[in-house]
């Protein structure tokens, strides 16, 4: 029981050392504690438009496609389908 | 007692090991050193992995020239990257700076474009545009990673470690607009509409769908429609390929035929955004929302200012790198929200049987 005691100036300096190696990596702690939400899927969509009506829809965006392009015709009124604009819907998961 | 005594000893070598530490840390180079050690291994690490970042563009602009019916797209690719700088005008004398400016970025451009036209004559002109940024991309991002590889060498040589660090500080942001510009090589090559896109985007919902009436000036489009008895002119670059046109030209010009009978001139464009504001918000105020190097804004300000033409700014807030990534649904969103504060102005402050113009500015690839 004697191997035990330690010096309280040697106790300070290992508490110091744990201090010192809490601060290191404290920013890492914390930054992955603040990481609230991560992309977990990405979809390129199309938002398709009837010219006649109000028509408006999502879809899945097809090879060639761009903005102003006449894709079809409307289920509504048989109106031309304009693509209205092309985007990226990010999916994300919260932590 | 012993063991009391043996730890004495260890206490009073860690005391005599902290002080001889902080003579070395206080009184030495030693810490700048590992600093810079330290930083330079930072450095490095993003280095690689922004040129493992060119060579991946590289390949998917090779594929993509290959793809249209380059023949031998890697020499082409080679031709251009380190080619086609452009040395800005002299500026301790501003006269004429602006005409000289212009007649620079017309010829470096025409250079680009003759280039590209001989290996890709029979190609659609949609295109060779794009075809024009794929090679500005890779170019753009070759020129990055020199300049990072040079300053680091150069405050390694020079044990500049203030340079060292100031690089390691700066290249996570680096790494991000690299990876941006990365990105956009997709739009182009697929032809999506980018962040810089809110302009023409926003244009064309204005135009209904509608084709151009005539091309204004080089690869920039005019329509006419008529929103609530009023008559609009709508400018924009000529889609769907990656082009952003000569907007402040074709204003000049319109303005001019029209003899300054032009109520209100209206500028949608993106605009970079602050840390604290939100992607996708829209502001609107006075001037011409446009980011070119100087002469299309200054033609802009120009014939407004000599016909007395109210200039208004519509912008779309958004980062560096989501200008030029792939359209997000918050910045689509942001275009509805600028097209609404347009068709606002032109409610408000044109009259009845008034003339607008609007001018759709940024690059207006997958924007017909």
């Amino acid at each position: 029981m004697v191997a035990l005691q330690l010096d309280s100036l040697l106790v300070a300096l290992m508490i110091a050392a744990l201090l010192l190696l809490l601060t290191a990596v404290l920013p890492w702690i914390l930054s992955v504690a603040s990481s609230k939400s991560r992309v977990v899927k990405e979809e390129l969509v199309e938002v398709v438009k009837c010219l006649k009506c109000d028509y408006e829809s999502v879809r899945k965006y097809e090879k060639g496609d761009y903005v102003g392009k006449v894709v079809g015709s409307c289920p509504n009124d048989k109106g031309s389908l304009v693509v209205k604009a092309i985007y990226v819907e990010r999916y994300t998961q919260t932590k | 007692m012993c063991a009391v005594d043996g730890s004495n000893e260890i206490a009073s070598y860690l005391i005599v090991l902290l002080f001889l530490a902080s003579f070395l840390m206080n009184f030495t180079d030693i810490p700048q050193r590992i600093q810079m050690q330290r930083f330079s291994s930072f450095v490095r690490k993003r280095l690689y992995a922004l040129e493992e970042l060119e060579a991946d563009t590289r390949r998917k602009a090779i594929a993509y020239m290959s793809s249209v019916g380059i023949k031998e797209p890697s020499k082409v690719l080679e031709g251009f990257i380190d080619n086609f700088f452009l040395i800005r005008p002299v500026d301790i004398e501003p006269t004429d700076i602006i005409k000289r400016l212009k007649h620079l970025i017309r010829v470096r451009e025409g250079s680009v474009r003759d280039y590209v036209r001989t290996v890709l004559s029979e190609a659609d002109r949609s295109i060779q545009y794009s075809v024009e940024s794929v090679l500005e991309v890779v170019s753009a991002l070759r020129l990055l990673n020199k300049l990072i590889r040079h300053y680091l060498e150069l405050g390694l040589k020079y044990n500049n470690w203030i340079l060292v660090m100031q690089l390691a500080m700066q290249i996570p942001e680096v790494v991000e607009v690299a990876k941006a510009y990365a990105g956009s090589i997709d739009a182009f090559s697929s032809g999506i509409p980018i962040g810089d896109s809110v302009g023409p985007l926003v244009a064309k919902m204005l135009v209904g769908w509608g084709e151009p009436t005539r091309e204004l000036s080089e690869g920039t489009d005019l329509y006419e429609v008529e929103i609530d008895k009023r008559k609009v002119y709508v400018i924009k670059a000529s889609g769907p390929g990656s082009n952003v046109g000569w907007p402040g030209e074709a204003l000049e010009r319109l303005v001019r035929e029209y003899d300054g009978e032009i109520e209100r001139i209206i500028t949608v464009d993106a605009a970079l955004k602050l840390e604290s504001e939100e992607s996708g918000e829209v502001a609107y105020g006075a001037g011409a929302a446009i980011g070119d190097p100087g002469p299309e804004k200054i033609a802009m300000e120009r014939v407004a200012s000599e016909h007395s033409i109210p200039l208004d700014a519509v912008v779309v807030k958004m980062s560096e790198a989501e200008a030029l990534s792939p359209l997000s649904k918050k910045i689509y969103e942001g275009a509805l929200r600028a097209y609404d504060t347009v068709l606002k102005i032109i409610r408000e402050k044109v009259r009845e049987g008034g003339t607008v113009v609007v001018i759709g500015v940024g690059n207006t690839v997958g924007v017909r």
